[in-house]
């Protein structure tokens, strides 16, 4: 031990979008802070924008300038390779378009039905709630730190942080404020319950490999002998607390709540950029640290990806609440995604797997911005119209609209032409390739029942009369941007998917770092 | 030094010290599970604590067992007073404390409970640390925390920042209505 | 000696998650949690000591902060939807329903 501390080394371009984000996050809290209240949310708005679009240029910048790394950064801490790269892309880019809905929501206050005295009051009290956006971007940066983490303490902290704003975000709903506080009060218990987990399992880790390392604990498996159901309970107690950030089934349970009870366009940055860096690290964890253990592991993530299928797929039938049911169709989406984590056999068939999920990340996630998106656009005079039977005869009174979301839906089904199809293609074949053909006959007709309650929303809203009463649209110029943009690229990742198919391919060559 | 086989009889002086402290936090703990009394179980919550800051002392974790005093008995339970205070919870036996399903929590516990003692049992039966103090001083700590773990040491910061700056968002919230 | 800590973190653990399970109270069931956590940092100590590296000390102490930003976080949830709804039992909240 000597008296000077030696300079750790930090590789600032690899981390330079997490810099970005966490910067502008702070910068925005200075503004809360020094701002006078009229000017805060025409400071708040660029600012979240531009440093996403920033840091999305710097991904694609360190991607240029030195080819795709493959290294972990800042000692160890953070694993920069082709993977976690294009996770980061796809959660800025989700992150974007979420953002440009909430500046939507909370801002302009269109909340509220246009002319009534809410929304006068809401105009007086709207700029009052410009925190959301360093909250937002402070979320961002945990979910990229989640997804690019080497070791478990790492992914503990960016679970905090990106987990600690989302608890909160979820109690800020205007409407509804009691739903929304319950859905915050249940996430936040549940999900500290859930890192409690994660902990313990980390702990048990560190006591079988004597590291937190993920490619240590990887490299202990081989030479620690006579303590493998340590190693078991380790995993297990782990996997608890990310299967629960995923939301498969049997953890499940918070997942519709807590997306009907938040605003919307939290619920649109929970259901796309946290499962998106929640699958990077669940991932790691599995194919990284635990891959060589992969013959004790896979059945047990084929028990969860079947039921998690299943059950997301068979309760979305029951429910009449849209958030709800978007919340179990992304409860089984998770289950698809899995289908393919079980996929590992060999580097080849390792990468063909993981450029699938990939691949599933961004169409999905693409998609169910777009369908929040039009959740957000349809209101009753007390907020968004959530139950299903205000949406009958939506197709008469605004088409275009519906057309939009029953297009939305057809591309979760995975009908042909929708960037679902390929995703599920993807996945599928995946999976099918790596072995696990009970799997995808399991995940076909998971499809199958999911297709039909996607399509029960389409015949009310195209089959049925409409409501006197029924809800007004309101079509915000941002909102209408993210649909729109979502619908595109629904359709081009549907009709020409390859480059996206390329570069996730290409991202998913080297696999992750070791 | 030969560590291999440590008798388990007479008990070291720290191990002496260790079990009384076990029997503490363990017993305190259970008070905090069980009693009827709010401010209670944050009461024996920092005797829980507490005792658990002993037992750090005695692995030789000199800095953790302060940290551990200085937040989690410190900052953490003061808080969760406030809290209790806040929510004018009732001062005294509440009846309605606890939920119905004490006997199913009750076989998961005792299952959790059973199976990671025996995992770590069997694991660890005839391991045996060498307890040199020093070790776990604050300097070596220091030095590891700024170099090896900085950047997470970094975003702890972050994740500071965001936790106060999301409470005070959180509590602002319904001032309008007054 | 290693068995004995580690059976009593295993110990704290589980009553921490009978607690979860059990109490009605919000704050209550937040106590149980920080008692999990306890029980997680002392197992990290335990093993650092064991692995004779200092990893698991480091751990124990971010486990420690990242526990009181969770408790500013969760007392601020509390004390917010107890202003609203004048009780802070986890059971009276059940809008949200399956």
């Amino acid at each position: 031990m000597t008296d000077t501390i030696t300079a750790p080394t930090i590789e600032y371009l690899l981390l330079s979008p997490l810099l970005v984000v966490f910067g502008a996050a702070i910068v925005g809290v200075l503004v809360e802070a020094f701002a006078p209240r009229y000017l805060r949310a025409a400071f708040q708005v660029p600012l979240t924008l531009l440093s996403l679009v920033a840091a999305f240029a710097l991904v694609i910048f360190v991607v240029v300038k030195d080819g795709v790394p493959n290294k972990a950064a800042a000692m160890g801490a953070v694993a920069a390779d082709g993977p976690a790269l294009f996770i980061w892309g796809t959660i800025l880019l989700l992150a974007f378009v979420s953002v440009l809905l909430i500046g939507d929501d909370f801002v302009p206050s269109a909340v509220a039905v246009p002319g009534s005295v809410e929304e006068e009051r809401a105009v007086s009290e709207g700029a009052a709630h410009t925190e959301v956006y360093p909250l937002v971007l402070f979320a961002v940066g945990g979910m990229l730190l989640f997804a690019a983490s080497n070791d478990l303490l790492v992914m503990f902290v960016a679970l905090e942080v990106m987990s600690l704003p989302l608890y909160m975000l979820c109690g800020l709903a205007r409407r509804r404020r009691l739903l929304s506080q319950e859905a915050a009060m249940k996430y936040f218990l549940l999900g500290a319950f859930s890192s409690a987990f994660f902990l313990y399992g980390t702990a048990l880790l560190y006591g079988y490999a004597g590291s937190i390392d993920l490619s240590k604990i990887s490299t202990s498996l081989s030479s620690v002998g006579g303590q493998d159901s340590l190693l078991f309970i380790g995993a297990a107690v782990l996997g608890v607390g990310l299967f629960f950030k995923i939301g498969a089934v049997p953890f499940q349970m918070w997942k519709p709540d807590v997306y009907q009870g938040a605003p919307t366009p939290i619920t649109a940055l929970m259901a796309s950029g946290t499962l998106v860096a929640a699958f990077g690290a669940l991932l790691r964890v599995f194919w990284v640290a635990l891959g060589n253990l992969e013959w004790d592991w896979s059945p047990v993530v084929w028990a969860v990806a079947i039921l998690t299928m299943v059950v997301g797929a068979i309760l979305a039938i029951t429910q009449t609440d849209i958030k709800r049911m978007l919340a179990y169709s992304s409860i089984a989406h998770a289950g698809f995604i899995l289908t393919a984590v079980v996929a590992t056999a060999g580097a080849k068939q390792n990468s063909l797997a993981l450029s699938g999920i990939l691949f599933y990340l961004v169409a999905y996630g693409l998609t169910t911005v777009g369908a929040f998106g039009v959740v957000t656009m349809v209101r009753d005079p007390g907020g968004e119209a959530w139950h299903l039977s205000r949406w009958a005869g939506l197709g008469k009174r605004s088409p275009k609209l519906a057309m939009v979301l029953a297009f939305f839906l057809l591309a979760m089904a995975g009908i042909p032409l929708t960037s679902g199809f390929f995703a599920k293609y993807a996945v599928f074949s995946a999976a099918v390739s790596g072995g696990a053909v009970a799997l995808v006959v399991v995940g076909v007709v998971a499809s199958a029942i999911a297709a039909f309650f996607y399509v029960r929303v389409i015949v009310l809203m195209f089959f049925s009369d409409p409501a006197a009463d029924g809800p007004s649209i309101v079509m915000p110029i941002a909102t209408r941007g993210v649909v729109g943009f979502a619908a595109l690229a629904t359709v081009v990742l549907g009709v020409f998917p390859q480059p996206v198919l390329d570069l996730a391919s290409k991202a998913a060559q080297s696999l992750f770092v070791r | 030094m030969n560590f291999a086989s440590p008798a388990f009889w007479p008990p070291t002086t720290q191990e002496i010290v260790f079990l009384l402290l076990g029997v503490i936090a363990v017993g305190s703990a259970v008070l905090v599970v069980t009693t009827r009394q709010l401010v209670h179980a944050a009461l024996w919550l920092v005797v829980s604590f507490g005792a658990l800051a002993g037992g750090y002392l005695v692995l030789t974790a000199e800095f953790v067992a302060w940290v551990q005093i200085l937040i989690y008995v410190g900052a953490i339970v003061v808080l969760l007073l406030f809290g209790i205070m806040l929510t004018r919870a009732p001062i005294g036996r509440s009846a309605d404390l606890d939920s119905g399903n004490q006997i199913a929590a009750l076989v998961v516990g005792v299952a959790t409970a059973g199976v990671l003692v025996s995992v770590l049992v069997a694991g660890f039966r005839h391991a045996y640390m060498p307890l040199t103090p020093g070790a776990g001083a604050a300097k070596p700590l220091g030095s590891s925390i700024f170099r090896t773990w900085v950047l997470p040491f970094e975003a702890l910061s972050v994740l500071l920042l965001a936790a106060l700056i999301g409470a005070i968002v959180l509590s602002r919230t319904d001032i309008r209505g007054r | 000696m290693t068995t004995h800590y580690l059976v009593l973190s295993a110990l704290l653990f589980a009553i921490g998650g009978v607690g979860v399970l059990v109490r009605r109270n919000a704050i209550v069931v937040f106590m149980c949690v920080e008692l999990m956590l306890n029980a997680c940092n002392l197992a990290f100590v335990t093993f650092a000591r064991q692995h004779g590296n200092l990893d698991g000390q480091v751990i124990a102490f971010f486990v420690m902060i990242v526990a009181a930003a969770e408790v500013v976080v969760g007392l601020a949830i509390i004390v917010t939807i107890f202003r609203t709804r004048r009780s802070a039992s986890v059971d009276d909240a059940n809008l949200l329903k399956y």
